[in-house]
């Protein structure tokens, strides 16, 4: 024991004091005139009087009044486990909360009898709150891909508090450097000199061997909560597609889940099962490395079943039950692409396959792409694609046009290269209306793209800057033309744009993929950028399926809802928000599961699938400093001492009433009330007396 | 709490409480009795057959009721009555003790005596009896003013404003010749037939104080004793262990008052016992009162109590 409890030890003792001075309380009676003294027999004082505790109340005001004292003496170092700051100079903070609502808070903090992470660090988050001060302003920012402002920084802590209590944990990636970042912007807004930022998460973004965090300019970065950030073991269903009677089935496990689960005692002996109501219709043992793709062959459904939906799930247990499950998705699973290209020009010049069918190849973005030799003619050949690339042809067709613009409307999205060939269109050929204007093919292209112009590259930009093009299209773009320029060139000049129909969308790159014209097609951007086509295919519908948490837009329609399939077919209506004018509408889904989509008068249904990281629950690593206890703790002192001398001041009323109600005390107020009556008593001869 | 007072020489003032003023509650009590229940008769020489009586030697020889012999063989004596006034002597006990009050109590004993002796005063002046206060004090000197004997409301008035200006003071305990001395001049002022009563809690006395005051039942006079207690004398409501200190005497006793609670009220039984004995052998009367105890039914029994006392 420390020196701390002997001293302890040592002032609780001290509640025994009264009891002694009670005890060993010797005081004679007191004397009393009495005229038959001399038929009073004397008695010798009875010893058990001695020890007899005359007032109980009085002694046990006395006794708490001295533990009072002792925990006011104290208070220094009485601790707690309520996670709260360490303040410098006793300046106002400006506190930034990173909350990680993504799918591995699930997770068990601890033990059976804890509660899940996510609630461990909303508990930790609402501790926080109740250790800012006034003039303290706080902000919330949740880490579930993509990250969101649930509270911009404010001073009204009320707000906050109000804000945690209604954060619920969703079945989001997560995205904590992007969460951080966010916090940082918000911090920036505050005029505070101290300015922190404090993540409670289980860090498990998917990124073990992730450098630490970074914290923003000017802000303090704390990652608290250990405990969160033990390694949990958990397999998930990513995607199950189904062909035919073929179920594509991509699951998700821990790394080292094996070796781990089995040193955990885990039953590793887990099954994938492709259910419909409650029969397997075809199973396989699970292989549980990082990630397992399978495909098991089902019977066909019988007639009572056809109309069933078919689901993926996992036996035995793991960290989080969530995502054992998810529907099969029929056909659409895979996103289907066409490419238009001229295989002879798209080739690198070291042969192989086009450029872009390699980029497809190396994203591993699973979709299906189709090359086309020509932009298909009929409706129901462009029905089966979300996406379409163009690549540098000659315009197309009054058919063509009229066929790819309607389908673009109905959520496709189409890509269109320019180069020398779209310069070249024949009469009556064009883009219109996907592209409206003149396209011309010149030889000076200006080198690299403007860093400072680009909306769409992001940290993929690098090298963008120096490509060093033969030529690139130029277009005759009216003042009222649609587009959204998302990249220009160093000159100014568009390089890529964008602009949405209906409810697709068209995108244009004045350059075209043919490796002898640009360099474009093997930089670090050129993988980027199809990679943000193929979400923006998945996320228009062109697929039943994106990873949850990722928005669906629907524009155009005048009835939007969206429910999702919960337990026992139960539907859970989901927020659908409409946009300031009233045009779009957008949900994101937080939880994995099948959807039912009602646009006017067309259902379709929808699958939010889990983000394939989430299955990582290892967490990446922290930099000491940033759980240093410098920053704060979970046992930092507590100043308590007001509401001890409160109870003191308390404490002495009460033995004050006590003393007023005691039978004594209250004897003596009579004899003096009476003394009072008595007008011929003077007060100086009772003094006396 | 009792209120402590000091013992002495000094005059001690009476702690008067709810019995003030003395004049209209001494009224108010009188009133409640019927006036005209005392008849102050004596039997004796007189024209209207009043009984008769054994004879005892020494009786006059004219009252022999010779019939009463010839019929049942007894010597009996024939008994005439006459209304005649009867002189009523009111002896108060001014000693320190008397000036005792006790919580419970509404005044001092010695309050609750005059009240009890002005009461009487109003009764026997209505009567037409003559009336006259005398004090039992310790000292060599008498500190407190006599009243002697005397008629009508002027007598009812003097003995009030005696009564209202008592104090207490002396120790009867160790002034062996104090109550001997009250007692003789008493003896001497009283005429045949009066009716003398003694207000007084009978406690610190002497050992030959009782013997002394037997002295005024003796011959034609009625003695009625009026012993006044406090109800914590009677009760000796104390709590626990307590130093009692005799308010005369000095006598100093430690005790537990709740263990010897029953043994004391034994005693002070035993004490008013031996007084009543002692008063009734003599044809006197004793009467116990309480200050908490009804004035009016005190009263009551004080004159039941001379009615009954030997004529």
């Amino acid at each position: 024991m420390s020196f701390l409890t002997w001293a302890a030890l040592g002032i609780g003792l001290l509640v025994a004091v009264p009891l002694v001075a009670h005890l060993l309380r010797r005081r004679p009676p007191d004397e009393e005139e009495f005229a038959a003294t001399r038929l009073v027999p004397a008695r010798a004082a009875v010893a058990q009087r001695k020890t007899a505790i005359e007032d109980r109340a009085l002694l046990a005001v006395r006794a708490l009044a001295i533990l009072a004292l002792a925990v006011l003496g104290a208070t220094p170092f009485v601790k707690c486990s309520r996670l709260s700051l360490a303040r410098e100079g006793g300046a106002s903070v400006a506190l930034a909360i990173v909350l990680d609502d993504s799918l591995s808070m699930r997770a068990l903090a601890g033990s059976e009898a804890e509660p899940t992470r996510f609630e461990r660090a909303r508990k930790s988050a609402l501790e926080l709150l109740e250790g800012l001060e006034p003039g303290d302003a706080a902000s919330i920012v949740l880490a579930g891909d993509p990250p969101r402002v649930a509270l911009a920084s404010t001073t009204n802590l009320d707000a906050a508090k109000a804000t945690l209590e209604s954060a619920v944990v969703t079945d989001r990636g997560t995205d904590l450097e992007s969460a951080v970042k966010i916090a940082g912007e918000l911090l920036e807004s505050v005029e505070h000199v101290d300015k922190r930022i404090v993540v409670l998460s289980d860090m498990a973004d998917g990124g073990e061997d992730a450098p630490p965090l970074e914290p923003p300019a000017g802000a303090k970065l704390w990652i608290p909560l250990q405990e969160l950030r033990g390694p949990r073991y958990d397999c998930g269903v990513v995607q199950a597609d189904r062909t035919g009677v073929s179920v594509a089935i991509r699951v998700a496990c821990t790394p080292t889940y094996v070796a781990q689960a089995e040193k955990a005692g885990v039953d590793v002996e887990r099954r994938v099962e492709v259910r419909v109501g409650d029969r397997v219709l075809a199973e396989h043992k699970l292989r549980v490395d990082d990630t397992s793709d399978l495909v098991l062959k089902i019977p066909e459904p019988s007639d009572s079943e056809s109309e069933m939906r078919l689901f993926v799930g996992l036996t035995g247990e793991d960290a989080i039950r969530e995502n054992d499950t998810a529907p099969v998705v029929s056909i659409g699973g895979q996103l289907h692409a066409g490419v238009v290209s001229d295989a002879s020009s798209s080739r690198p010049p070291t042969g192989g396959a086009p450029m872009v069918e390699q980029v497809f190849s190396a994203l591993d973005l699973h979709v299906q792409l189709r090359p086309l030799s020509t932009v298909p003619d009929r409706p129901e050949d462009l029905a089966g694609l979300s996406l379409l690339i163009v690549d540098d042809i000659p315009g197309l067709t009054p058919g063509q046009r009229r066929d790819v613009a309607d389908w673009v409307e109905k959520g496709g999205v189409l890509l269109l290269t320019l180069g020398p060939s779209a310069a070249h269109a024949p009469l009556g050929s064009g883009f219109s209306p996907m592209l409206e204007g003149l396209v011309r093919w010149t030889k000076d292209a200006p080198k690299g793209v403007d860093q400072q112009s680009d909306q769409f590259f992001g940290e993929a930009f690098e090298g963008l800057d120096d490509i060093t093009p033969d030529g690139r299209a130029k277009l005759d773009l009216g003042p009222d033309n649609p587009f959204e320029v998302a990249a220009k060139w160093s000159d100014g000049a568009p390089f890529l744009l964008q602009k949405k129909l209906g409810r697709g969308q068209v995108s244009v790159l004045t350059l075209p993929f043919d490796p002898e014209k640009s360099d474009f097609t093997v930089r670090l951007g050129f993988l980027h950028f199809i990679h943000r086509l193929v979400t923006t295919a998945r996320t228009l519908g062109g697929t039943a399926r994106t990873t949850v948490g990722q928005t669906w837009t629907f524009d155009g329609f005048d009835r939007v809802k969206l429910e999702r399939f919960g337990a026992g077919d139960a539907m859970e209506a989901v927020e659908v928000i409409a946009s300031p004018n009233g045009r779009s509408r957008s949900a994101s889904p937080n939880r994995i599961g099948l959807y039912e989509l009602t646009l006017d008068d067309t259902v379709t249904t929808r699958v939010a699938a889990m983000a394939e990281g989430e299955a990582d629950t290892r967490p990446r690593r922290v930099a000491d400093e940033q759980q240093g206890e410098s920053l704060g703790g979970v046992q930092a002192s507590v100043d308590i001492s007001h509401y001890v001398a409160i109870a003191l001041l308390a404490l002495m009323l009460a033995e004050l009433v006590v003393r007023l109600l005691s039978p004594r005390w209250s004897g003596q107020a009579a004899d003096d009330d009476r003394d009072a009556a008595a007008p011929e008593a003077p007060s100086v001869d009772r003094d006396a007396a | 709490m009792a209120t402590q007072r000091r013992v002495g020489e000094n005059l001690l003032p009476i702690d008067w409480g709810a019995i003030s003023p003395l004049r209209l509650s001494a009224q108010m009590v009188a009133e409640g009795v019927f006036a005209g229940m005392h008849r102050s008769r004596r039997r004796g020489p007189g024209v209207e057959f009043g009984g008769q009586r054994p004879y005892t030697p020494g009786d006059d020889l004219r009252f022999l009721d010779r019939r009463s012999l010839l019929r049942h063989d007894r010597l009996m004596v024939r008994q005439f009555e006459t209304e005649t006034e009867r002189t009523l002597w009111l002896c108060v006990d001014a000693s320190a003790s008397m000036a005792y009050r006790g919580p419970d109590a509404p005044g001092a004993k010695l309050a609750y005596a005059a009240l009890i002796g002005a009461a009487l005063t109003r009764v026997a002046v209505a009567g037409q009896d003559p009336v006259g206060l005398t004090w039992l004090q310790p000292g060599p000197e008498p500190l407190l003013e006599e009243v002697t004997a005397s008629f009508g409301f002027a007598a009812f008035e003097r003995i009030t404003s005696r009564l209202e200006s008592a104090r207490a003071a002396g120790d009867l305990s160790d002034d062996a010749t104090a109550i001997d001395r009250s007692v003789r001049t008493l003896a001497r002022r009283s005429r045949r037939g009066s009716v003398i009563v003694l207000l007084s809690d009978l406690l610190d006395l002497h050992d030959d104080a009782l013997r002394e005051l037997m002295v005024l039942a003796s011959g034609p006079r009625a003695l009625v004793l009026v012993q006044i207690l406090d109800p914590r004398e009677r009760d000796l409501s104390f709590r626990g262990k307590v130093r009692l200190k005799s308010i005369e005497g000095g006598r100093v006793v430690v005790t537990d008052a709740d263990a010897v609670r029953s043994e004391y009220r034994e005693r002070l039984a035993q004490h008013t016992d031996v007084c009543r004995v002692a008063v009734e052998r003599e044809g006197g009367r004793l009467v116990e009162a309480c200050t908490t105890d009804d004035a009016v039914g005190v009263l009551r029994a004080v004159l039941q109590a001379i009615a009954e006392a030997r004529r």
